[in-house]
C-alpha cells in the first residue's frame, strides 16, 4: 500500500506522535505499509497518487488549500489526523482576533512577496475536501494512530471511541461546595476526586475518549484536545451550557457565578473552536 | 536585456517544517543570490495576547511538536523569573531530565531519519530512495536501534511529562508530580542500552563522515559569531549564562539569561516569515551569529561526562576551534547526543532525584521576564510581559532558527556558488544544497509561529520568468 504523509499548517506534533509508537511503528512499517512521499522524511517532491493519504495541520494558508486539494485528487483513502487537521486546533486562537489582519499591520504584506496569501481563517481540512476518518488529539497517541492505522491498512474500519474522557479517568466525582473555581498552580490537586468537583476546570466531560485521559492522571485538567465527544457533536452551541452545567453541579457553584468566572478566561475552548463547525456532521467517521 | 534565471527548491525535504530555496544565476549563469525562507504562518505572538499565565506554557508548546519540552520549560522559567519563584534542587534536576530526553529524541531522529540519508547513500542517488525506510529495507537492525534510542527519550518525557508530545507536569514553581523509584528503576534500566547505541551511531556517523568530509567541507563554511548556555566553561541546557565568541573563538560577552533581548535584536524581510535575530553589540550584518550543536562545540570548553568530553577534545583537535563547516553541525549533534544519555543516566543514579519536593506555590504579579533553555537546535528565549491580573500583555520569542537564518541563508548562496558554474547545475546539486539546510536541522514551525512557510527551489531566467521548479508548492 502506497501512503503519503502531508503536513499543512500545524506543529507537526501528530507525525512525531506517530513516530513515537516504538515497535509498533516498526511493525507496521515492516508490513504492506509504504511511505512514498513525506516531505519530511522522503526526498520526493512531487505529491503523487496512494492508496492512503495521512494528513496533519490545518489550511491556513492559500497553499495549505492547493495542496490539500491536489492530495484529495490523488489519494484513495485520507486521514486526518490531529486536532488541527480535524477541528482547525490551536492556531484557531488567530480566528478570535483576526491574525490575518493584525499580521497586515504589524508585519507586513505578503501579496507583495513570494509569500502563499493568508485564508481569512484558519480552517479544518473538510472545508474544503471529504475526509475518510478523523483522528482528532493534540497529538492523538502513539497507539490510537497506529492501532488506527493498522485497521485502515486491513480495510476495516477502526475502533471509534464515542464516550468522555471522564469514562477513562477513574477520579470519584462528589458533589462539592465551593465558593470558587481554581487555576492550575493554585492549590494541589488531590488525586482520588474529580478535578471539578476541587473547582478545576477540566474539560473531560466533554471531551471524546479515546486517549487513556493521561492529562487527568498526572493531576492536570483536561484541556479538550481530542474535540467534542458524540453527543455534543450536533448540538455544537450547547458545549458551553453543558460546561456550566457540569461545573455548577459538580463544584455547587451557582451556574451565574460559574459563567462569570469563565468569562474572564477567553481562551479555555481552545482547541473546542471549530471554523465552520456546521460542515463537521460525519461523526461515524471520528475515531 | 539580460537574462535573470533563478532554481526553485519546494518543498525542502527531510527538514521539520516547510522551506523554500530559490537561487537567483546571472548573466552569465553564475550564483549572484540564494534565498531560503519560510511560508507559513500561525500568530501565536499575536492571539496569545490577554492569556492567564497558567495555560501559557502548555499552549505555547504547540508552536513546536518536535521540541516542545524546550518551550514549555523556557516558557515556565519565563513566568518564574516575573513571580520571582525559586524552585526546588530536585525540580531543577527533573526538568533537566527532560531536556535531555528532548536531546535524545530529537537528535535520535535527526541522525536516523533526517541526515543519516545524505551520508549512507551517494547524492547521485535515486531520491525516492534515499530516506531512512530504505535504510531499514536493507539493514532492519538500524531501524530497530533508532526507535530504541528515541524511544529513551520519549520515555522519559512521557515518565516524568505525564505526555510524550507537549508534556503537562512542568507548571511555573515546578512539576505536578513527584518521580518516584519504580519509574527511575525503569528509566534506568533502559539508559544502558541508549547509551551503547549511541556509541555505535556516533561510530557510524563519524566513519561515514570522514569518507566523505573531502566533499563535506566545502559546502558552506561561512564564519560567524557563535551563542550558547555554558557553566564554568563547560555545556550546559538548563541554567548557566550565556557566552557569546567571534569567529576566531575570542569572547565577546558573557551575560545572565535575563539579559538576553538587549544582546539581540530581530530585522525581518518581506520575503520570507522568518525573521533574523543578530547580535546588538556589532549590528547587521556584522553580528549574525550561530547556535545549535557545532556552537555548544565551539563555545564550551568541556563536558562534563567522560564519553562526550573526549570527543568533544576529538573534535576540537580535527576541525579546530571555533570550527566553521555547517556539516559539523551533524557531527556535533552526536556529541550533544552522547553527553545528553551520559546525563540522563547521571541524574537516574542520583538518589535525591526521587525526593517530593517538587513543588512550591507562586504568587503571580506583573513585570517582564526571559526564561532562556538549551533546545536540540540552539539557545531558545521566551520573554513574557505580564500584567497585575496574571495576564500576557506582549510576548517575544527568540528561536534558534531566527539565530541561525542569517547564516543559513548566507551558506545556501555559499553551497550554490560551489555546485553551481555558468548555468550548469551538477548532478546532486539539490540535495547538497538541501544538505546544508538540513545540517541546521532547521524547524520552520518555531520560526514561523507567526507564519506558514513551505520549502521549494524555483530556477528563473534573468527576466524572472520561471524555468522550472522543484518541488510541489510555489
Amino acid at each position: 500500500m502506497k501512503v503519503s504523509i502531508i503536513s499543512l499548517t500545524c506543529c507537526a506534533g501528530c507525525v512525531s506522535s506517530f513516530l513515537n509508537a516504538g515497535d509498533a511503528l516498526l511493525e507496521i512499517l515492516a508490513e504492506d505499509f509504504d511511505i512514498v512521499y513525506s516531505p519530511t522524511f522522503v526526498d520526493l517532491k512531487e505529491v503523487p497518487e496512494v492508496d492512503l493519504a495521512i494528513v496533519e495541520g490545518g489550511v491556513r494558508t492559500e497553499a495549505d488549500e492547493k495542496l490539500i486539494r491536489e492530495v484529495r485528487a490523488k489519494s484513495r483513502v485520507l486521514v486526518a489526523l490531529g486536532i488541527c487537521a480535524t477541528h482547525g486546533g490551536i492556531t484557531s486562537l488567530g480566528n478570535l482576533t483576526s491574525v490575518k489582519k493584525l499580521l497586515e499591520k504589524e508585519y507586513f504584506l505578503p501579496a507583495s512577496s513570494r509569500l502563499p496569501a493568508l485564508e481569512d481563517l484558519m480552517y479544518p481540512i473538510c472545508n474544503f475536501v471529504d475526509v475518510d476518518y478523523y483522528i482528532p488529539g493534540c497529538p492523538p497517541m502513539p497507539f490510537l494512530i497506529v492501532h488506527s492505522l493498522k485497521s485502515i491498512v486491513s480495510g476495516k474500519a477502526p475502533i471509534r471511541h464515542q464516550s468522555v474522557v471522564c469514562m477513562e479517568c477513574h477520579r470519584k466525582i462528589i458533589p462539592a461546595k465551593l465558593d470558587r473555581l481554581y487555576g492550575i498552580y493554585e492549590k494541589e490537586a488531590n488525586h482520588e476526586i474529580c478535578l471539578v468537583s476541587q473547582g478545576f476546570v477540566c474539560l473531560g466531560s466533554l471531551t471524546r475518549e479515546g486517549c487513556g485521559a493521561p492529562c487527568p492522571r498526572a493531576n492536570f485538567t483536561c484541556f479538550g484536545c481530542r474535540g467534542p465527544a458524540d453527543s455534543l457533536l450536533y448540538r455544537s452551541r450547547d458545549i458551553y451550557s453543558f460546561l456550566i452545567k457540569v461545573i455548577s453541579i459538580r463544584t455547587g457553584i451557582s451556574e451565574e457565578k460559574v459563567k462569570e468566572e469563565l468569562h474572564r478566561n477567553p481562551f479555555i475552548f481552545h482547541t473546542f473552536i471549530f471554523s465552520r463547525f456546521e460542515r463537521f456532521k460525519a461523526r461515524e467517521r471520528v475515531i | 536585456m539580460s537574462q535573470r534565471n533563478e532554481i526553485t527548491i519546494s518543498p525542502t525535504t527531510r527538514i521539520e517544517g516547510h522551506g523554500k530555496v530559490t537561487i537567483t544565476l546571472d548573466d552569465s549563469g553564475n550564483v549572484s543570490d540564494a534565498y531560503f525562507y519560510a511560508t507559513e504562518i500561525r500568530g501565536f505572538d499575536y492571539f496569545l495576547r490577554g492569556m492567564e499565565a497558567e495555560r501559557l506554557p502548555f499552549i505555547i508548546s504547540r508552536i513546536c511538536g518536535v521540541c516542545s519540552t524546550a518551550h514549555i520549560i523556557a516558557s515556565v522559567k519565563a513566568i518564574e523569573s516575573i513571580f520571582e519563584t525559586e524552585i526546588t534542587e530536585t525540580a531543577e534536576k527533573l526538568r533537566e531530565l527532560l531536556l535531555m530526553g528532548q536531546i535524545i529524541s530529537n537528535h535520535s531522529l535527526v541522525f536516523f531519519f533526517l541526515t543519516l540519508p545524505d551520508f549512507w547513500f551517494s547524492p547521485e542517488e535515486d531520491p525516492s530512495k534515499r530516506n531512512i525506510f530504505q535504510i531499514m529495507r536493507e539493514k532492519p537492525e538500524i531501524g530497530k536501534k533508532a526507535i530504541a534510542l528515541r524511544s529513551f527519550g520519549t520515555r522519559i518525557l512521557d515518565v516524568i511529562g505525564k505526555r510524550e508530545v507537549h508534556i503537562v507536569s512542568v507548571i511555573p514553581g515546578g512539576l505536578i508530580n513527584p518521580f518516584t523509584e519504580r519509574e527511575q528503576n525503569e528509566l534506568l534500566k533502559s539508559a544502558e542500552n541508549a547509551c551503547a547505541i549511541t556509541t555505535e551511531a556516533l561510530n557510524l556517523g563519524k566513519e561515514l563522515f570522514e569518507k566523505n568530509w573531502p566533499d563535506f567541507r566545502k559546502a558552506g563554511d561561512y564564519k560567524t559569531a557563535y551563542m550558547a548556555l555554558t557553566k564554568d566553561d563547560a555545556m550546559e541546557f538548563y541554567g548557566g549564562r550565556i557566552r557569546v565568541i567571534d569567529y576566531t573563538g575570542k569572547a565577546l560577552s558573557e551575560y545572565d539569561a535575563q539579559d538576553y533581548m538587549e544582546h539581540v535584536e530581530e530585522r525581518r524581510y518581506e520575503w520570507t516569515y522568518a525573521k533574523f535575530a543578530f547580535l546588538k553589540a556589532l549590528g547587521w550584518p556584522k553580528g549574525i551569529v550561530q547556535v545549535g550543536p557545532i556552537a555548544r562545540m565551539n563555545v564550551n570548553k568541556r563536558v562534563t561526562t567522560k564519553l562526550a568530553n573526549k570527543e568533544l577534545e576529538e573534535f576540537k583537535r580535527k576541525f579546530g576551534s571555533p570550527a566553521y563547516a555547517t556539516l559539523l553541525f551533524d557531527y556535533a549533534r552526536l556529541i550533544d547526543l552522547t553527553y545528553a544519555c551520559e546525563r540522563a543516566r547521571e541524574l537516574l543514579e542520583d538518589e535525591s532525584i526521587t525526593r517530593t519536593d517538587t513543588r512550591v506555590q507562586v504568587k503571580p504579579k506583573a513585570g517582564t521576564g526571559v526564561g532562556v533553555v538549551e533546545a536540540p537546535r540552539g539557545t531558545l528565549a521566551h520573554e513574557y510581559v505580564l500584567t497585575k491580573n496574571g495576564q500576557l500583555k506582549n510576548m517575544k520569542l527568540i528561536i534558534p532558527t531566527q539565530v541561525n537564518n542569517a547564516a543559513i541563508n548566507l551558506n545556501v548562496k555559499d553551497a550554490a556558488m560551489e555546485f553551481i558554474h555558468q548555468g550548469e547545475i551538477k548532478p546532486g546539486l539539490l540535495n547538497r544544497i538541501e544538505m546544508v539546510i538540513r545540517a541546521y536541522d532547521p524547524c520552520v514551525k518555531c520560526a514561523t509561529r507567526q507564519a506558514n512557510e513551505n520549502l521549494t527551489v524555483e530556477i528563473r531566467n534573468n527576466k524572472g520568468k520561471l524555468l522550472r521548479i522543484l518541488g510541489s508548492l510555489s
